[in-house]
């Protein structure tokens, strides 16, 4: 086990480009995007609970932008949210994790109710967040190790160059990325892994078993 | 041959009233002042970009390590020689790091010889293990500059001439011992398109000014340790090529990672080409990588093929190179007070508390002191550039 001391920092980018969840929630209905953000949740809630000190950070990849859906730039480290104490009270539940839920969640239907998507911008820009997740780790965690999971659904094929310029960057910082990538190959995220031997693990998970 | 005019000695020119760079506030503090050094000389490194200079990215480069007598000097921790020997090893990863592509060699000199400590190779840790090793030697004799670029000369003439042939000679001496006369040799090195750099560790040298000033390299002389890594770390980067290198089509081969495991049938261990000559650990392995010009197979790139001579990359790797060709512009600073928008960096969240923020021209998005640091050594593009180009 870790020591008290040691801080882990992940950071989870999310893929919700709505042109590929839609077109998957027409392939099955079983599984949506709420039904994988819950699943998201529940690890970010463990990796939360291991220890006192992780650290969390959810960025979603959306197709013009990329938005941190925690922690939020307008919440300040000493306010609460106390302003609605019913949600801390409420059920017992370790605070932190309770506050991370609430944000994450209210976060995310803004996120997806604000963007409109234009018609020729169908693909999600990975590399995007993925720099802002390392820009995100380097200025929080200068000695700590910090950890991206990426989950993806496509490739863009256009991004190669700035994709490969942030891999290499995650490389310089010492940073792990595991890849678990939905219902079909990518053969970007296989190459930085065998490649690089920077890939934790690398995953294709067949969504019927989810 | 030494018709140009001398640099005019810093001892030469005028008065230089140092102390009036420090600048006390009303309260008598010099916290600004020295906030602002501080601040400067982080951005230091942002030098400005030649623009559109054709670039040496397959580079030859041979570093000479100046083994004598004086390296036993103890003005660097714990003695010349130690630091030397770490920082470059730091340079070497650094070099790697930035062209993948490139080859290094390096040569030791004492007692009036020079010596091959490693051949050119483009494998990092060869170069390490012998620089490691190294520590131990005694110091002793003096240099001899003339054989130790005689004896990089022998290799970097038979290279190829689109490659960039450089030699980088670490100095510490103020004496060489040579068996001919070196102008000589500077004329060969010009005619062969070598170009050669010295970093002094003593004091200026005449000799070597001739020297770098006739091949086009650069010659500084060290402050202290940290001055000694930044001018290591200046020679890290791409030169601009010679003008006069041909420009030709360059044979590359780009094998296929074949993984095989235990339970395929036709998969058989074999020894990887790289190891043939290695007396250290010899592994069988299953997969690896296959030269498409004869089959041999190699564990690691990028290489060469030992069997048909064909250079071995990867598309990773000369993607590494490309950052030096276009460079990323540098952000415009604007005061804190200035700046109307939100305030937090785009890249990092965090608050925007310096003095002063930086925008990229293109996309005007804001980021903080150490998000600029960060993406322009390390991440080579904008985070907010990537969002609006969108697929391009």
């Amino acid at each position: 086990m870790a020591s008290e001391d040691e801080i882990s920092l992940l950071v989870i980018v999310l893929d919700v480009n709505p042109i590929w969840w839609g077109q998957q929630a027409q392939r099955e209905d079983e599984f949506t995007l709420s039904k994988c953000m819950d699943a998201v949740m529940v690890m970010a809630n463990a990796h939360l609970v291991m220890s006192r000190t992780n650290k969390l950070a959810i960025i979603a990849s959306h197709c013009q932008e990329s938005h941190f859906l925690y922690p939020s730039k307008h919440w300040k480290a000493g306010d609460s949210c106390g302003d609605d104490s019913s949600s801390a009270g409420g059920d017992g539940k370790y605070e932190v994790l309770s506050v991370a839920n609430k944000l994450i969640s209210e976060e995310i239907r803004s996120l997806m109710a604000r963007t409109e998507v234009k018609g020729h911008q169908t693909d999600t820009l990975m590399a995007g967040s993925l720099a802002k997740a390392l820009c995100y780790i380097h200025r929080i965690s200068k000695e700590i190790e910090g950890k991206v999971v990426i989950k993806a659904a496509e490739d863009c094929a256009l991004q190669y160059m700035n994709f490969m310029n942030v891999i290499f960057a995650a490389q310089k910082q010492n940073v792990l990325i595991d890849a678990c990538v939905l219902d079909s190959d990518s053969g970007l995220l296989q190459q930085m892994g065998l490649l690089l031997e920077l890939c934790g693990i690398y995953l294709v998970s067949d969504l019927s078993c989810r | 041959m030494d018709e140009e005019p001398e640099r005019a000695k810093r001892w030469e020119g005028g008065y230089e009233r140092t102390w009036e760079v420090l600048k006390e506030d009303e309260s008598g503090s010099l916290k600004a002042t020295v906030e602002d050094i501080l601040f400067q000389s982080k951005r230091k490194r942002m030098i400005e970009s030649h623009g559109q200079v054709r670039l040496g990215m397959m580079r030859h480069l041979f570093v000479v390590i100046d083994t004598s007598r004086t390296m036993e000097d103890q003005d660097l921790k714990p003695n010349r020689l130690t630091a030397t020997l770490k920082l470059m090893e730091y340079f070497v990863e650094e070099y790697f790091d930035q062209n993948p592509i490139s080859q290094i060699g390096i040569i030791t000199t004492k007692n009036k010889r020079a010596e091959k400590l490693t051949d050119l190779a483009g494998n990092p840790k060869k170069h390490t293990t012998a620089l490691k090793k190294e520590v131990d030697t005694a110091c002793v004799g003096e240099p001899s500059l003339y054989n130790s670029i005689n004896l990089a000369m022998q290799t970097l003439k038979h290279m190829p001439g689109h490659t960039s042939r450089e030699i980088l000679i670490i100095f510490s001496s103020l004496t060489t011992c040579d068996p001919a006369n070196i102008y000589e040799l500077v004329k060969t090195l010009k005619a062969l398109k070598i170009r050669v750099s010295v970093i002094g560790l003593s004091a200026e040298v005449r000799v070597c000014t001739v020297l770098t000033r006739e091949t086009g390299g650069t010659y500084n002389v060290i402050l202290d340790e940290s001055h000694f890594r930044e001018l290591l770390l200046h020679h890290v980067k791409p030169p601009p090529a010679n003008s006069s290198s041909e420009c030709s089509l360059i044979r590359m081969g780009f094998p296929q990672h074949i993984i095989a495991s235990v339970s395929d049938q036709d998969a058989q261990p074999s020894f990887s080409m790289a190891h043939l000559d290695s007396t250290g650990d010899l592994n069988l392995s299953l997969g690896g990588y296959y030269c498409p010009q004869c089959r041999a197979k190699y564990t690691e790139l990028p290489v060469e093929c030992k069997v048909c001579g064909l250079t071995l990359v990867s598309a990773p790797h000369l993607a590494r190179s490309f950052h030096h060709l276009f460079p990323l512009e540098a952000f415009q600073e604007i005061a804190l007070a200035e700046h109307t928008g939100e305030g937090f960096c785009q890249a990092c969240q965090g608050e925007l508390k310096d003095k002063s923020v930086f925008t990229c021209s293109a996309c005007k998005s804001v980021f903080c002191v150490e998000c600029d640091l960060f993406i322009h050594d390390t991440l080579h593009c904008c985070p907010s550039c990537i969002h609006s180009q969108g697929p391009s």
